[in-house]
């Protein structure tokens, strides 16, 4: 599994079922392109633990506006649809495993 | 992509020059970045009494040593300032203005310069108080920011926020100098850009909105930018762990890191040149060992 990307249309499926952790980025963000791959590395890592999306919160301000986002890059964990966790900035790869491993 | 650096050491005090030093001896592909007239700490000290081997030296003088034998041995100091130190895993990506540059192992001995917190700031970051304005532009489509600019150079991202916000009032927290330099008319281009000549004090939230107290009456408004000459170190490095005021480290200057060291008055008192001159050594040593158990 890698990191899949994808817009508002689809994201209430997504985090419909189980683990699902969201990705929200821009693309001139730099600590957003500095975490993406630690995501992918996640997101191969525990395939079977989560699934892994990002979302663009320009293309995707609604969503954004929906969780108050207000500084990315911002890391939610929904569990069957609910948000129960989140990480805002950059964050090494042993401390974001740690927040998506709590919830599973 | 320029091949990656074995050590990058941040600073050209006595802790990073020492630590540059012992990379170089060791014949490692170190990144020295820094003032490169070393630091004022050093250079504006009255008198020196306890380096050995350079009794009552001004620090001045020290100054001078220190960058000749940098000369002796060769290394460059690049006087460019660090953004931001991301943690990758297997080794470490420095943001430098706008170019990232990498290194396997880096050493941090930036000093102490860094102001503390604003009330209210710590708890409120990424949840209405941000430090990049580029990064977190467009979710204020429409809304209110302030900015607050430690710096000049800092105009340019109220100026790219304006395009997205709806209202950005700035506020020119600088040195008296460019201050009285600044003109009347800051943005004649971004009429929705308010100025306002106040500093902030703290931060707090109500009723869903961020309120930034200034010593001339508070501003409500939808978030906060706060854009600093020097952060601390663990904003400066995400992940990396404080004890206090200063950056955690153990007996090899190992933070928790795994590769980044910290050397220097960063790491604690006592505030001396040569205990940061000796810091300096047993860190690039550390980095060394680091990097030979890598291979």
């Amino acid at each position: 599994m890698s990191v899949k990307k994808i817009d508002a249309p689809e994201f209430e499926a997504a985090i419909s079922k189980g683990v699902v952790v969201v990705d929200f980025n821009a693309t001139w963000c730099g600590p957003c392109k500095m975490l993406a791959p630690v995501l992918e590395e996640l997101s191969e890592e525990m395939s079977e633990k989560a699934a892994f999306y990002a979302m663009d919160v320009d293309d995707n301000q609604g969503v954004a506006l929906r969780f108050s986002i207000s500084s990315i890059p911002y890391v939610a964990v929904f569990k069957d649809g609910v948000k129960v966790d989140e990480s805002i900035g950059f964050v090494p790869k042993p401390q974001l495993q740690a927040v998506i491993e709590r919830n599973l | 992509m320029e091949q990656r650096y074995d050590i990058a050491i941040i600073g050209t005090g006595p802790a990073g020059i020492s630590a540059a030093i012992t990379a170089a001896a060791r014949n490692k592909r170190v990144l020295l970045l820094g003032s490169t007239g070393s630091s004022d700490k050093v250079s504006k000290a009255h008198l020196i009494r306890n380096y050995p081997g350079l009794p009552e030296i001004s620090g001045d003088a020290l100054a001078e040593h220190f960058l000749e034998h940098l000369k002796k041995m060769d290394i460059q100091i690049t006087d460019r300032k660090v953004a931001m130190i991301y943690a990758m895993g297997a080794y470490f990506s420095l943001q430098i203005d706008q170019d990232f540059v990498e290194a396997s192992t880096v050493i941090l001995a930036s000093g102490v310069s860094f102001g503390k917190s604003l009330p209210g700031e710590d708890e409120n970051l990424g949840r209405g108080v941000s430090y990049c304005a580029t990064c977190d532009a467009a979710l204020y489509r429409g809304k209110e920011a302030v900015v607050a600019g430690y710096a000049p150079k800092e105009e340019s991202d109220a100026r790219f926020l304006a395009e997205m916000a709806e209202k950005v009032v700035y506020l020119p927290v600088y040195k008296n100098a460019d201050l009285e330099a600044m003109p009347d008319n800051l943005f004649p281009d971004r009429p929705n850009i308010e100025v306002r000549k106040s500093r902030p004090k703290s931060i707090s939230k109500r009723d869903g909105r961020m309120v930034l107290e200034t010593d001339e009456g508070e501003i409500e408004t939808d978030g906060i930018f706060l854009l600093r000459e020097s952060v601390s170190p663990d904003k400066l490095v995400p992940g990396l762990v404080l004890d206090g005021n200063h950056v955690k480290v153990d007996r090899a200057m190992a933070t928790n890191l795994p590769g980044f060291f910290a050397a220097g008055d960063i790491t604690g008192t006592p505030y001396q040149y040569i205990k940061a001159a000796g810091e300096g050594n047993v860190a690039a040593l550390s980095a060394v060992s680091y990097l030979d158990r890598q291979k």
